[in-house]
């Protein structure tokens, strides 16, 4: 007999709205002001540095993850390959471009401003991968801003003292062309509170994920898909930390009452690479319906870093941000996986081999096979992408999912 | 006709294909049209043609499980399975032996592998595009005025087969054209068109272990594709005794069990 569930909504969520319409009406503000100060970042790049300067940071993936998600990327990405951006290149990068060649920006719709803050200057690290530097260098060029990046050593074993010490000096020549750019000096105190403020952000957002491994599990990778938006975008801020205290009490409170994500939970099953933007509520709601509860990911986990516990905040930001998952060699990650199944009680494994992600996509030699043997348990690798919607088929991909559990039926009960 | 009948249907891409069983498992009537632009029409003739074979009414249906791409068009579905677990389920049936069944349809290619106990181990299909698929064979077919039997035909006189290298169908049918102006043997083009799509396979078999089988319309139609997939793979191909209808076999055989189960389970019900 089948049962109609129900989903519980997070309430969290209303609060989440509001912060994040202060936090792009306070950029757009800071833009058309000329004593305020914006600068573009990466994901996982120098923010600390940069708000601790003075600067109010905007982080262009968020733009190109919302161009996917609302479903407009592939409107963007032609004008981007028009000028010369690959097609099969990472479609943040050819959406947000063509987004910004086109004159479309979905920051319009959900918060009532024209589109992307114009920035002073532009800071990456190739931590994640190398296409931010073009990216950001077409922006450089377009807003005839400064573009000042870092390049940690990548793909690592071991994260060794002598890598740490690399990335602090680079971070530290990072410092000095800021202070030079804008004619003000950091203030190493004020860094000190912001890497704090960062670090307690990111802990209180690795305990909320942690919760999942309570079964039934009382949040999903597609909730955190939603909620992790404070430890990207207002890291360093006192109102992601706030948030992610009213989060983590609510999650708690579901544990205790035993609130499902997904009420009818059957199996349990690990998220590997990219979300894929353009179909994150439709593959939400076939998970839900077949009673699978996506209760761990590598990509909600990417901003959950060791704690600050004083001492040099250039050495934390220089650890953390090398020490991340997509910066490491195979056997690191593998075992990473292999771990994280057995924290959370995985029954099943999906990797997403997204299309123009190579970096985040973590099937392309041999790992699916390698943790299906070691593992022992049901892997399924599907082809689609972060947000260009041309390289997903839902027909495939749904009939995959679908035998995907029925193999977990086979094998789990 | 009296008894309880079982059916499988399989609406796939291009065909529509019905099986029915009876209460001992023997095949009663089958039948396969092409699936078109209404997927519901398509059911209703394959269920009919495949009673009136069967000698049988729809009263006489005692459980159905639909499979395919169009599996959730089925209104007399009693329960909804995908053709992996069908191709698997057939496999077992007509040749325990099969360790990965390679399943050749119209819209997409399929490997399975299922262990001793026909549990299902691993599963592959192809990409989006249609390299490798039925509709590949059928596109280039078409683009040289030939049917897909024709097709076949010719492909097995060839003794040097060409070498199709491109991933994409539009462009494999430019390289046919140059082979063609190139002065290439037609039949060794048509062998080179076979063999590409068992590259594509090769590509996507995890590592051998037990017997291939091989089901699907291309199989069903195409003496030259198990052919070629024995070059290519180095060993017998079994051809599924029905290949177009394995995953309609399946799925009938899934009927007879679910049916099974589900009467066991009534009677097993706790009572009080």
């Amino acid at each position: 007999m089948s049962t109609i569930a129900k989903r519980v909504p997070i309430n969290a969520r209303k609060k989440l709205q509001s912060l994040m319409r202060e936090y792009f009406v306070s950029l757009d503000a800071a833009a058309a002001d000329s004593d305020r100060r914006v600068a573009w970042c990466t994901s996982v790049g120098p923010c600390e540095i940069l708000s601790a300067m003075g600067y109010e940071v905007y982080f262009p993936e968020n733009h190109g993850a919302l161009l996917g998600a609302r479903k407009i990327s592939h409107e963007c990405i032609p004008a981007a390959v028009g000028v010369g951006y690959c097609a099969e290149s990472c479609s943040y990068m050819t959406s947000d471009i063509g987004a910004a060649l086109s004159g479309i920006s979905p920051l319009t719709e959900a918060f009532g401003i024209a589109g992307p803050p114009k920035p002073d200057l532009l800071s990456y690290s190739t931590n994640q991968c190398r296409e931010v530097q073009d990216w950001w260098n077409f922006f450089g060029r377009r807003h005839d801003a400064p573009v000042m990046g870092i390049r940690p050593p990548s793909h690592l074993g071991q994260v060794t003292d002598a890598h740490v010490a690399f990335v602090r000096g680079e971070l530290n020549q990072l410092i000095t062309r800021i202070e030079s750019h804008s004619g003000t000096k950091l203030d190493w105190s004020r860094l000190e509170t912001v890497v704090d403020l960062s670090s307690r952000a990111s802990s209180l957002w690795r305990q909320v994920l942690d919760l999942a491994q309570a079964q039934p599990s009382p949040i999903t990778f597609f909730d955190g898909l939603i909620h992790m938006a404070p430890v990207i975008l207002m890291r360093g801020s006192q109102e992601a930390i706030d948030y992610y205290d009213m989060l983590l009490a609510e999650m708690n409170e579901r544990v205790e009452e035993g609130t499902a994500a997904v009420p009818n939970e059957r199996f349990r099953v690990y998220w590997d690479g990219m979300p894929v933007w353009p179909k994150v509520r439709e593959l939400s709601e076939k998970f839900f319906d077949l009673g699978v509860s996506i209760a761990a990911s590598t990509y909600c986990n990417s901003w959950a870093f060791e704690e600050y516990d004083g001492g040099d905040p250039l050495e934390w930001m220089a650890r953390t941000s090398t020490e991340i998952f997509i910066n490491r060699d195979e056997t690191f990650k593998q075992q990473f996986l292999l771990d994280m199944c057995k924290r959370f009680s995985i029954d099943g494994l999906i990797f997403h081999n997204a299309r123009t992600c190579p970096n985040n996509t973590n099937s392309r030699f041999g790992m699916a096979q390698r943790l299906r043997d070691e593992a022992g348990m049901p892997v399924l690798v599907f082809d689609g992408d972060l947000s260009d919607s041309r390289f997903f088929s839902t027909a495939q991909t749904m009939t995959n999912i679908e035998a995907f559990v029925e193999q977990l039926e086979g094998c789990c009960q | 006709m009296s008894g309880a009948l079982f059916i499988g249907v399989d609406v796939g891409s291009s065909a529509t294909k019905c099986v029915i069983l009876d209460q001992a498992g023997a095949l009663k009537g089958h039948h396969v049209v092409a699936s078109g632009f209404k997927y519901s029409d398509a059911v209703d003739t394959a269920i009919t043609q495949s009673l009136l074979d069967a000698k049988g009414r729809k009263e006489d249906i005692a459980y159905c499980v639909s499979t395919g791409y169009g599996r959730k068009h089925v209104s007399c579905s009693d329960r909804v399975v995908t053709e992996i677990s069908t191709h698997a389920r057939g496999a077992r049936a007509w040749n325990p032996a099969v360790r990965t069944i390679i399943d050749i349809g119209g819209q997409d290619t399929k490997i399975i592998c299922i262990d001793d106990h026909g549990q299902l181990l691993d599963y592959r299909m192809n990409a989006k595009c249609a390299a490798g698929t039925g509709t590949f064979l059928e596109s280039i077919a078409v683009k040289l005025g030939m049917t897909l039997a024709a097709l076949d035909k010719l492909a097995m006189q060839s003794t040097d087969p060409t070498v199709v290298n491109s991933y994409c169908t539009v462009f494999a049918g430019t390289e046919v054209i140059e082979r063609i102006k190139a002065g290439q043997a037609p039949e060794d083009i048509a062998m080179g068109l076979f063999r590409s799509i068992a590259t594509r396979i090769k590509e996507m078999i995890p590592g051998r272990s037990g017997a291939f089988g091989a089901t699907g319309g291309v199989v069903q139609h195409c003496q030259a594709m198990i052919l070629t997939l024995e070059e290519t793979l180095g060993g017998e191909i079994l051809k599924a005794p029905m290949p177009q209808h394995a995953g309609a076999y399946g799925a009938a055989l899934l009927a007879l069990e679910s049916h099974a189960k589900k009467g066991s389970e009534v009677d097993h019900a706790p009572t009080g």
